[in-house]
């Protein structure tokens, strides 16, 4: 006690220094905080077009980024398998197809299209799906809604292939529509799925009013798998679906007729570049900025069958003129252990500093891109993220600039959208 | 070219002549350090190859590598790193009786067999021996054929753990 009071002249003392030269600032009236209220939950803005999700099938969520703050927003935790949120913009909602067992990895299992309110993320409503959706290391066009927003459309595989359709609107189950030999949906107008078949062919099922089959057409192959497969990572700009072939050769499927047309397919590579090896590879390896039409490609080098390795770069094409614009060499998507970021602090002397950036760099760039994303307002970024870390590496979409990394504390990334530009697909 | 751009481009040319596997392979080795080598490599170099396969002592002979002939379609954890074998699930999962086929040629006798990989299923994932290897994968659409697709089918539960390589016969053509 008598230290106490020792001390409390000494402190008295110094702060009055300390004021005197300035190194203080105004002294505030002392005033207890006020009393606050517990219970309370954040309830999130209208979305912004820089916000994304990214999924982590080991933390079973898929997270909400503002990729412009490097901000984490919130998640729906949703089950097993890479978690792909739909946004149904109109009503104001978010939905996943979702798996789960009654004791976590075993006893019953539940399949659930589960609809969450987009400002809260908290869950309004589900309805119970056949058991039996499909579920895979690549994320994208296992589930999707129809335009209008209607109806959610969820691929199913037992082997045997189906599709479950949701009503939205009266929020229970239509029905299952088999669909032997042909898998993953593709939405285009007019309450349209398009799907793609065993054989090269593209099955289009239309829905009716109570979301039963309407129609269902079933074109030629228009390209050969045993020779050249198209990968199932497509991207949508209108009715018009693109396809990249494991060779690198771009299909254009047009949906907005009757009949699809297939525009005669364009080299992705010039003769050099195909025999340097450039390949396409990638759990996403196509994106795409639909009003400034530029397609982007993760591509590496590599032999035949390595359409699933990473990218080391991302080349960027004019869609309509066929044209290679750019090509980004990438940069550390970025590494994580247990979803906290791998940096090498800024407060680091050189060279401790250089050698360090440049051992991160080294292994975060060898582990290479696995999925690239673009927003879709006017001033677009690139997302691009490993499956082996949690951060995300983002660019101008229009000049290819690196800008940042930003992290949203997942552990893998399996599965990245960026559906808030608010334009038509 | 400053210090920072010299060590990057260096670290980065470094890790561009070794394949991406290869390479995850080593920081793996590396993190684990001597969890990488055979714990008893007495009793694994007396070791003989079963019939017909290549000395466990060969990368292509050793069912805990990724470059074990029988994985050339794989893409998963290897159930042999994880308690169980290239041909038997860990303890406690249950292994499903439905692919994907993948055909292989065996460096022995240099005949293509068709293998079975067949998913361990009901406990999460592994998480050693990553392997993936796409020899003649084709996409979900072709689904007999593609190593992407959750193959917990005809399980209790669809949950993945890691994956066999099971010989099922032989092939006369790749593909």
């Amino acid at each position: 006690m008598s230290t106490a009071v020792q001390d409390r002249p000494f402190g008295s003392i110094l702060v009055a220094s300390l004021l005197l030269l300035g190194l203080l600032g105004p002294v505030p009236a002392r005033a207890e905080l006020p009393v606050e209220s517990t219970g309370q939950v954040v309830t999130l803005p209208a979305p912004a077009p820089h916000w994304a999700w990214v999924a982590d099938p080991l933390l079973r969520r898929s997270t909400l980024v503002d990729l412009d703050r490097g901000k984490t927003l919130g998640m729906v935790s949703a089950g097993f398998g890479p978690i792909m949120p739909m946004l149904a913009a109109g009503r104001g909602e978010v939905m996943v197809a979702e798996t789960h067992y009654s004791r976590g990895s075993r006893g019953e299992r539940t399949d659930v299209l589960t609809l969450y309110d987009m400002r809260t993320l908290a869950p309004t409503a589900e309805v119970v799906l056949p058991p039996k959706r499909a579920i895979s290391a690549v994320p994208s066009n296992h589930a999707t809604l129809t335009d209008d927003e209607r109806f959610a459309v969820v691929f199913n595989l037992t082997p045997a292939a189906s599709i479950s359709v949701v009503d939205l609107a009266e929020r229970r189950l239509a029905g299952e529509i088999a669909t032997p030999g042909c898998s993953l949906v593709y939405a285009v107008s007019g309450r349209r799925i398009a799907m793609l078949c065993l054989d090269g062919a593209l099955l289009v099922i239309a829905l009716d009013e109570g979301g039963g089959e309407a129609s269902r057409k079933r074109s030629a192959p228009f390209f050969d798998p045993q020779v050249d497969p198209i990968t199932e990572k497509g991207v949508r700009i209108g009715d018009r679906w693109l396809f990249a072939s494991f060779e690198g050769y771009l299909h254009e499927v047009d949906l907005s007729g009757e009949v699809p047309a297939f525009a005669e397919p364009w080299s992705l590579f010039d003769d050099g570049q195909r025999s340097d090896e450039w390949r396409i590879g990638g759990a996403q390896h196509l994106a795409l900025h639909r009003k400034s039409g530029r397609l982007f490609a993760l591509m590496h080098q590599g032999g035949v069958d390595t359409h699933k390795e990473s990218g080391s770069e991302v080349w960027v094409y004019d869609l309509a003129g066929r044209k290679l614009l750019q090509r980004i060499e990438l940069e550390s998507p970025g590494l994580t252990i247990m979803g906290f970021p791998i940096e090498v602090p800024e407060d680091w002397i050189w060279p401790l500093s250089s050698i360090a950036s440049g051992i991160v760099n080294a292994i975060g760039s060898a582990m290479g891109g696995d999925e690239i994303r673009a927003t879709q307002d006017e001033t677009p970024l690139l997302a691009v993220t490993s499956n082996f870390g949690g951060g995300i590496a983002l660019y101008d979409a229009l000049t290819g600039d690196f800008l940042r990394r930003i992290y949203s504390g997942n552990m893998t990334n399996v599965g990245l959208i960026a559906p808030f530009g608010g334009q038509a697909p | 070219m400053n210090m920072d751009d010299w060590v990057s481009d260096l670290t980065r040319a470094v890790a561009r002549r070794t394949s991406r596997r290869g390479f995850l392979a080593g920081i793996g080795a590396v993190l684990v350090g001597g969890g990488a080598t055979p714990l008893l490599p007495i009793s694994r170099a007396s070791a003989q190859g079963a019939p017909g396969e290549p000395h466990p002592d060969k990368p292509e002979g050793d069912p805990e590598g990724c470059d074990y002939w029988r994985y050339c379609a794989i893409d998963g954890f290897l159930a042999s790193c994880c308690g169980g074998t290239h041909t038997a699930c860990p303890p406690g999962t249950e292994m499903s009786p439905i692919t994907w086929l993948g055909t292989c040629r065996n460096p022995v006798d240099g005949t293509e067999y068709v293998i079975s990989y067949n998913d361990c299923c009901g406990k999460e994932v592994c998480g050693r021996c990553f392997c993936r290897r796409t020899e003649g994968d084709k996409p979900i659409y072709y689904t007999h054929k593609n190593n992407d697709i959750d193959w917990c089918m005809g399980t209790s539960s669809v949950i993945y753990n890691s994956t066999v390589a099971i010989v099922v016969g032989t092939s006369t053509k790749k593909g």
